[in-house]
C-alpha cells in the first residue's frame, strides 16, 4: 500500500493502543470504586450469592398466595376510593397551581423575567427535588393524619414533576405567533393565552394525563406514613407480620397501577 | 346599514358553548364531592388546629444548619444506593429488552410476553414495596436498598430500549445480515449503535430519579438518609428534617445539573 | 455452468403483492449484469431473494453449486460471507467511523470477542485501509460515517462489500439515491472493482442509460417478471422500451 495508507495505518494502532489504555484505566477505577463501596456501605459481600434461596423461599412460602378475600372488605373498599381521589384531586389542583407557574417559569415568556422566573423555576425544583413520600410525611407532621396530607403531597409532586415538563413545552413554541399577538398591544395574560396556550395545549395535556398517572402510583404508598389511601393497610399487615394480605394489598396496588396506566395510555392515543 | 344576518356568539355555536360549560360544570360539581368525600370529612380538623399553628408549625422546619456535617455520611450512602441501583439496573434491562423487542426477541410467543410482563411488574410496583422483600430476604442496609432501586428501574431501561431497538432502522442491520455474520454481530453492529444515544441517555434520566428514591429506602431498612430522617420526625426535631430536607433537595439539583452537562456532552 | 444460476424464483408478500414470478437469471464468472427495471417491478427482491434478506415462496438459487434455498441458518451464513451486498440507501452504521464500518464487512469471519471489542486483527485494518484507498475515501477514515456525503458513503458500502473477498456482488440501486454526476462516478468506480477483482456483478438499475454503459448483458424486469435477457452489444432499442411502456 502506499505510504500514506502505511502511515495512516501506524497512526490508527497508536491511537488504538492509547485508547485501550484508557479503557483499561477506566476498568480499573470502576472496580476500585465497587471495592471502596462495597466497604463503605458495609455490604456483607459473602451472603450476596446465599440470598437468592432464602428469598425465594420467602416468596413463594410467606407471601404466596395472597390473600384476596382480606382485600375484599368494604374498609379496603373505601380506601382504593380514596387513594383514586387523592390523586384526582391533587393532581388536579396541582396542575390548576402549575400551569401559570410553567408560565412563569419558560423563559421566553416568562412576563417578569428577573422575578418570576427564578422565582417560578425555584418552586418547581424544590417541589421535584423532595420525593412525595418525603412530602407527606412533612405534610403530616403540619396537617395531621389523613388524606389531606397526602393529597397535598400529591399536589406539590405535581408542581414539581408536570411543572418542568409543561414549561420545557412552552419553551419550544413558535415566538413569532406570540409576537403577533404582542404586537396588538394585549396585556401579557391575553398573550400568553391567544399566543401560547393554543401553541402547547395539546402537549399539555398529555402532560397532564401522564402526570396524574404518575401520581397514582405514588399516592397507593402514602398510606404508609399516615397520609391516606392504601398504604396504611399495607403498614398495618406487616407491622402485624400478616404477609399473607399484605400482598393481597400489593397486589391491588400492582392491579391499579396497570390500570391506571393503560387508561392513560389509552387517553393520550385516543386525543392524539 | 341593514342588520347583520349573525345572531348571538358569531364564535361558536351556542350549542357547542352550553356542552362545553355544562361539561365544566359537571366535571367541578364532581371534583368538589370528591372533596369533600375524600378529605373534608375523613380529616381530623380539630386536631390540626388553628391556621396561626398551622404556620408554626411550618416554620418549626427552618434548618438547623449545625445537624448539617451529620448529614454528610448518610447523603453519600444515598448516593451510592443510587448509582449502583442504576448500574444494576442498566444491566439487567439488557437482556430484558431483547426478550421484549418485537423485532429480535426469539420465541414472539413465550419470551416477548414474558420481557413485557418483567417490565410492567417493576415500573407497577412501587420501590417501598421492593425494599419490603428485600429487607426481609437480606436484611437491613444499603444491599436491599440498592436490589430495590435495581429492580424498581430496569422496567423504565428495559421499556425504552426495547422501543429504540424496535425503532430502529432496518437497513443497517440488513447489512450485517448480508455479511454473513452470527445473530451476536447483527445485534452489536446493526442495533446497539442505534439504541446506544438513547440507552445512556435515559440511563443518567433514571440516575436522577433514583437519587430521589433513594432518600426514602431508609424508611423500611433499605439504606441511606431515610433512617435518619424518620428519626428526626419521630422526635419531633423538624429542624433537624429541615436540615436533611435541603441536603437531599441540594444533592437532587446538584445531580440533575451535572447530568445534564454529561448529556449534553455525550449526545 | 453459470457461477450463479437462479430458476423460477417466486415471491409474494404477505400483502398479497406477488413481487417475483418465476424468474430465471444466470451469472457467469467475470460478467456484468444488469436488471433494468421501474420501481416495483422487483428487482430489489430478486437481488434480496439471492442472499434470502427476503425468503423466496419458490424457485432455487444455485450458487457455486449449492442451492442456497435449502440451506439451514448457520450455513446460510457461510454462503452469505461469499456475497458482497451494496445497498440503495448505503446501510452504513452510522455512529461508527468509516474505517470501522469497513471492518465490519468481515464480521462473518471475525471472531466474536473480537468483534464485540472492536479489537480486529491487524491483517484486517491493513486490508481494510487498502480498500479505502481502493475506492478513494482514505480521507474521511476517522470521520463517523453520518458526517458523509451520499457518494461518500456508497463508497463505503462498496469498501465494506470488497472487504468479504467475495466471489460475486449483488448491488441494489446503487445510485438512485445519488445525483447523476455522482451516481456515473460510483457507477465507475463499481465497474473498474468488479473487472479487477474478476468478480461478477449484478446491479439493478432503472436508468436505461446506466444499464447500456456497464453491464455485459441486460436483464428487463416487469411486473415481477422477466421479460428479456439479451448482451448489452446486441440489445434492441424495442426491448428497452418495453420497460417503461405499460402496454406494448
Amino acid at each position: 500500500m502506499r505510504s500514506q495508507t502505511a502511515e495512516i495505518y501506524e497512526g490508527y494502532l497508536s491511537n488504538r493502543r492509547g485508547a485501550q489504555m484508557w479503557k483499561f484505566v477506566a476498568l480499573l477505577a470502576f472496580l476500585v470504586f465497587a471495592v471502596w463501596s462495597i466497604d463503605v456501605l458495609k455490604i456483607p459481600i459473602e451472603r450476596v450469592l446465599g440470598m437468592f434461596g432464602p428469598l425465594w423461599r420467602m416468596v413463594s412460602e410467606r407471601l404466596m398466595p395472597p390473600d384476596l378475600a382480606y382485600v375484599a372488605q368494604p374498609k379496603i373498599l373505601r380506601s382504593i376510593v380514596e387513594t383514586i381521589g387523592m390523586s384526582v384531586l391533587g393532581s388536579l389542583v396541582g396542575i390548576l397551581i402549575v400551569m401559570p407557574l410553567a408560565w412563569f417559569a419558560a423563559w421566553n415568556v416568562s412576563p417578569a423575567r428577573f422575578i418570576l422566573y427564578p422565582l417560578a423555576r425555584i418552586i418547581i425544583v424544590i417541589a421535584r427535588g423532595v420525593p412525595t413520600l418525603m412530602w407527606a410525611m412533612l405534610l403530616v407532621a403540619i396537617f395531621g393524619f389523613g388524606p389531606l396530607a397526602g393529597t397535598l403531597a400529591l399536589m406539590t409532586a405535581t408542581i414539581g414533576f408536570a411543572g418542568k415538563l409543561l414549561a420545557e413545552q412552552v419553551e419550544a413554541i413558535d415566538m413569532n405567533r406570540v409576537d403577533a399577538i404582542r404586537a396588538t398591544g394585549a396585556n401579557e395574560v391575553l398573550v400568553f393565552f391567544y399566543g401560547v396556550l393554543p401553541q402547547v395545549w395539546a402537549s399539555w395535556v398529555g402532560i397532564i394525563i401522564y402526570n396524574w398517572d404518575a401520581q397514582f402510583r405514588g399516592s397507593t404508598i402514602l398510606g404508609f406514613v399516615g397520609a391516606g389511601g392504601l398504604g396504611l393497610y399495607l403498614r398495618e399487615q406487616l407491622s402485624v407480620l400478616e404477609y399473607h394480605t399484605a400482598m393481597g394489598v400489593i397486589t391491588v396496588v400492582i392491579v391499579l397501577v396497570i390500570l391506571s396506566e393503560t387508561i392513560s395510555h389509552y387517553l393520550r392515543h385516543r386525543l392524539y | 346599514m341593514s342588520t347583520p344576518a349573525i345572531v348571538g356568539n358569531p364564535l361558536r355555536e351556542p350549542r357547542i358553548i352550553f356542552r362545553r360549560y355544562a361539561i365544566i360544570a359537571i366535571a367541578a360539581a364532581l371534583v368538589l364531592a370528591l372533596g369533600k368525600y375524600t378529605i373534608v370529612e375523613e380529616t381530623d380538623w380539630e386536631r390540626m388546629g388553628s391556621a396561626a399553628e398551622i404556620a408554626s408549625t411550618t416554620l418549626d422546619f427552618l434548618p438547623d444548619l449545625a445537624f448539617f456535617p451529620e448529614t454528610f455520611l448518610p447523603l453519600l450512602e444515598t448516593l451510592l444506593i443510587a448509582l449502583w441501583g442504576t448500574t444494576l439496573a442498566v444491566i439487567m434491562a439488557i437482556p430484558v429488552a431483547y426478550l421484549a423487542a418485537r423485532n429480535i426477541t426469539p420465541h414472539p410467543w413465550i419470551t416477548y410476553p414474558l420481557g413485557r410482563g418483567l417490565i410492567v411488574l417493576s415500573r407497577s410496583t412501587h420501590e417501598i414495596i421492593f425494599a419490603l422483600l428485600f429487607v426481609s430476604a437480606v436484611g437491613l442496609g444499603p444491599l436491599p436498598g440498592i436490589m430495590a432501586l435495581a429492580v424498581r428501574s430496569v422496567g423504565f431501561m428495559a421499556k425504552t430500549t426495547a422501543e429504540a431497538i424496535e425503532n430502529a432502522s432496518p437497513g443497517p442491520i440488513e447489512a450485517i445480515r448480508a455479511t454473513g455474520a452470527w445473530p451476536v454481530m447483527v445485534f452489536l453492529y446493526g442495533v446497539v449503535p442505534q439504541v446506544f444515544p438513547i440507552f445512556v441517555g435515559n440511563a443518567i434520566f433514571q440516575l436522577d430519579i433514583n437519587i430521589r428514591r433513594a432518600s426514602i429506602l431508609g424508611l423500611v431498612g433499605g439504606g441511606g438518609i431515610g433512617y435518619m430522617f424518620a428519626e428526626v420526625m419521630q422526635n419531633l426535631r423538624y429542624d433537624r428534617a429541615g436540615t436533611i430536607v435541603v441536603g437531599i433537595t441540594t444533592m437532587v439539583i446538584l445531580g440533575e445539573f451535572i447530568s445534564n452537562r454529561i448529556r449534553n456532552r455525550i449526545i | 455452468m453459470a457461477l450463479l444460476e437462479v430458476v423460477g424464483l417466486s415471491k409474494t408478500y404477505p400483502t398479497g403483492e406477488a413481487a417475483l414470478k418465476s424468474v430465471d437469471i444466470a451469472v457467469d464468472a467475470e460478467e456484468i449484469v444488469a436488471i433494468l427495471g421501474l420501481s416495483g417491478s422487483g428487482k430489489s427482491t430478486l437481488l434480496r431473494c439471492i442472499n434470502r434478506l427476503v425468503e423466496p415462496d419458490g424457485g432455487s438459487v444455485v450458487f457455486d453449486g449449492t442451492d442456497i434455498t435449502k440451506l439451514d441458518k448457520p450455513a446460510l451464513r457461510k454462503a452469505r460471507r461469499h456475497m458482497g451486498m451494496i445497498f440503495q440507501e448505503f446501510n452504513l452504521i452510522d455512529r461508527l467511523t468509516v474505517l470501522e464500518n469497513v471492518l465490519s464487512g468481515a464480521l462473518g469471519v471475525t471472531r466474536t470477542w473480537r468483534g464485540v471489542f472492536r479489537a480486529f486483527k491487524n491483517a484486517d485494518i491493513q486490508r481494510a485501509l487498502e480498500l479505502c484507498e481502493r475506492v478513494g475515501i482514505t480521507d474521511q477514515i476517522r470521520k463517523r460515517a453520518d458526517q458523509l456525503s451520499g457518494g461518500q458513503r456508497q463508497r463505503v458500502g462498496i469498501a465494506r462489500a470488497l472487504m468479504q473477498q467475495p466471489r460475486i456482488l449483488l448491488v441494489d440501486e446503487p445510485t438512485s439515491s445519488l445525483d447523476p454526476k455522482i451516481g456515473r462516478e460510483v457507477m465507475d468506480l463499481l465497474q473498474s472493482v468488479a473487472k479487477e477483482a474478476k468478480v461478477p456483478m449484478l446491479v439493478s438499475v432503472h436508468d436505461v442509460i446506466l444499464a447500456r454503459n456497464y453491464s455485459d448483458r441486460i436483464v428487463g424486469l416487469q411486473n415481477g417478471m422477466k421479460i428479456f435477457d439479451e448482451r448489452t452489444a446486441s440489445v434492441e432499442a424495442e426491448s428497452l422500451d418495453r420497460i417503461y411502456n405499460i402496454a406494448s
